[in-house]
């Protein structure tokens, strides 16, 4: 009898605090969003932090980012093309790839590699000032954590998603024309008719929108993850490891969601 | 703290940072542009009305094809009143150009990919299809249709069956040929071949030969006739020629003339004495004598001038070629 009390009780403080991590999160998304809402959030500091992060996140990856974009693109366009022709179904190999590409794997690709690379840093270091007592310093200090810490990494990182899909996109774009019609510019009518065809305003919209998520998502979780961490040093690591999995979580449910829409 | 807030670390970082996000408005703001212009934002489109009795497997923004090029796309379907389906298709000005008022109009759906819809023009020169017009969509299953043209497609390889049978006249006329062309690369090439054997086609080549020396000899013929001529032509017009000794001739014609009328008048005279002479009878006795020694007179000179008239004109009879046949001989 004790022995299932006590799993019952185990199991629903990790489902309450679970929840309650969730229900964190989303206080603090909203609250984040409702600063960078306000124009009187804004001033240099926040600019700063915003263009620091943004340099962090897209200027110095940029180029490589864009190399890796630019070969798995036209890896995938190619297998697209041939399997499609093997199978004398040519015509949809280019809306096929399109669709594939700048609308499902490229964003989710960009979330992904951002998550990698700034998420988890951020994550560390929200950890380490809430540990080291910096964040409660700061407050006692009269600083607004929220508007000058965290809103502007949010804002950024937001922006650096948006920039690199939108970069990765176009390049996916040139390279299915070159892939599928080769160096000559006759079939320009024809390429922009299928465009036409799959980038419908819906379509675009949800790209945006779901870039957007992303954005969020990438930057919100490490933010509430890191600010949720125990003031234990040993919990630094365990805080960056739930705030990754949690962020995988999100963003896979995220592009579930967006196919669900588009497609179900 | 010792977080890097504010730190001039980054050289340029609002250049940096700042050209990057122009430059993704930018690229958004020119897909966004292109998305509209790809899909007919910025070009006029006519409409045309397709009526079908059923739209199997036709879906909104699907192509309709003219050639195998796409020319536009359905952009609404409904289902009309009296069960058909309406399909309204957006076809760009530029390539209305295409459809005309004879054009028709098929669905076809094939065994894989969706159905396709195009159009076929006969004439291209017929008046060009209104705006909003309004045509039947033919529709055809190619699937239906397999059954009987695997019957045709049958008989079809039957009759190919028979034309390449060994006893097949095809296969005759062809060994036929073969003999034909094969003669012809003998040594009297298409004339072997056209008159069957060697032998003949040498009698061909002798004729010819023969023509030819024949040829050359009347060529002979006719130059020697030709100098013919123009000696002929030296005789009658040139310096000492017949025509200028014809000339003289008639001159001297006409001196001799003179004569004759110098004798006529003489004659004359004689006459008027004899009737002056039979007037007086008398005297005619005694003139008689001298009346008969006149007379013998003048009849020689009359023979005389006679005479010369009678010279010149064989002179002349002589002299004039044309009187004379003139035959010229072939060798």
């Amino acid at each position: 009898m004790i022995f299932i009390t006590n799993f019952f009780t185990r199991r629903g403080t990790a489902l309450l605090a679970t929840w309650r991590i969730w229900r964190d999160t989303l206080r603090f998304a909203a609250r984040a969003i409702l600063i960078a809402a306000t124009p009187a959030a804004y001033n240099s500091a926040t600019r700063t932090v915003v263009m620091k992060q943004i340099y962090f996140t897209v200027v110095q990856i940029l180029p490589g980012f864009m190399l890796f974009a630019a070969l798995l693109s036209y890896v995938l366009i190619q297998i697209v093309v041939t399997t499609a022709a093997s199978y004398g179904l040519s015509e949809y190999a280019l809306e096929v790839s399109m669709r594939l590409l700048v609308l499902e794997i490229l964003p989710l690709i960009t979330a992904l590699f951002v998550a990698l690379r700034s998420s988890s840093a951020i994550n560390t270091e929200i950890a380490l000032m809430k540990i080291n007592g910096e964040l409660l310093a700061l407050e006692s200090a009269g600083v607004d954590t929220m508007r000058l810490e965290f809103m502007p990494r949010v804002i950024g990182g937001m922006i650096s998603v948006l920039v690199l899909t939108a970069f990765t996109s176009v390049i996916a774009l040139v390279l299915a024309y070159l892939a599928v019609y080769g160096w000559q510019s006759w079939s320009l009518p024809d390429f922009s008719r299928i465009m036409g065809n799959v980038f419908q305003n819906t379509v675009l919209l949800g790209i945006f929108l779901k870039s957007l998520a992303f954005g969020l998502a990438v930057t919100i979780i490490p933010v509430a993850e890191g600010m949720a961490t125990p003031r234990m040093l040993f919990m630094a690591p365990i805080s960056v490891l739930r705030g990754m999995v949690r962020l995988f979580f999100l963003i896979m449910l995220i592009e579930v969601a967006s196919l669900a829409l588009k497609y179900i | 703290m010792n977080r890097p807030t504010g730190s001039p670390l980054i050289k340029n970082l609002e250049i940096k940072v700042g050209a990057l996000l122009a430059a993704t408005l930018l690229l958004v703001a020119g897909f966004v542009l292109y998305t509209m212009y790809a899909r007919g934002a910025f070009h006029s489109t006519q409409s045309l009305t397709l009526i079908a009795p059923e739209a199997d497997g036709v879906s909104i923004g699907m192509p309709m094809t003219f050639s195998g090029f796409p020319i536009g796309t359905v952009k609404r379907m409904a289902l009309s009143e009296n069960g058909n389906v309406r399909l309204e298709i957006a076809i760009p000005s530029k390539d209305a150009r295409w459809l005309r008022e004879n054009s028709i109009f098929t669905l076809e759906k094939g065994f894989i990919g969706s159905a396709k819809i195009k159009a076929h023009t006969a004439d291209l020169k017929d008046k060009p299809l209104a705006n909003g017009a309004s045509r039947t969509l033919l529709t055809g299953d190619a699937t239906e249709e397999i059954p009987v043209l695997l019957e045709k497609l049958k008989s079809i390889l039957n009759n190919i069956g028979d034309m390449t049978n060994k006893e097949s006249e095809i296969n005759q006329t062809l060994a036929n040929v073969q003999n034909v062309t094969h003669r012809m690369t003998g040594e009297y090439g298409v004339l072997e071949s056209v008159l069957g054997s060697p032998e003949k086609a040498q009698q061909v080549v002798t004729v010819l030969e023969k023509t030819n020396t024949l040829l050359s000899s009347l060529n002979g013929v006719s130059l020697k006739a030709d100098t013919v001529l123009a000696k002929a032509d030296s005789r009658l017009f040139g310096p000492q020629g017949i025509m200028d000794q014809t000339q003289e001739s008639v001159a001297k014609l006409n001196t001799i003339l003179g004569d004759v009328r110098e004798s006529l008048k003489k004659a004359d005279a004689l006459l008027a004495n004899a009737q002056a002479a039979s007037a007086d009878l008398p005297k005619i006795t005694s003139n008689v004598r001298e009346a008969t020694t006149d007379m013998t007179n003048l009849r020689s000179e009359i023979d005389d001038s006679v005479r010369k008239v009678n010279h010149l004109i064989n002179e002349i009879n002589k002299k004039w070629p044309f009187a004379r046949e003139v035959e010229i001989k072939t060798p």
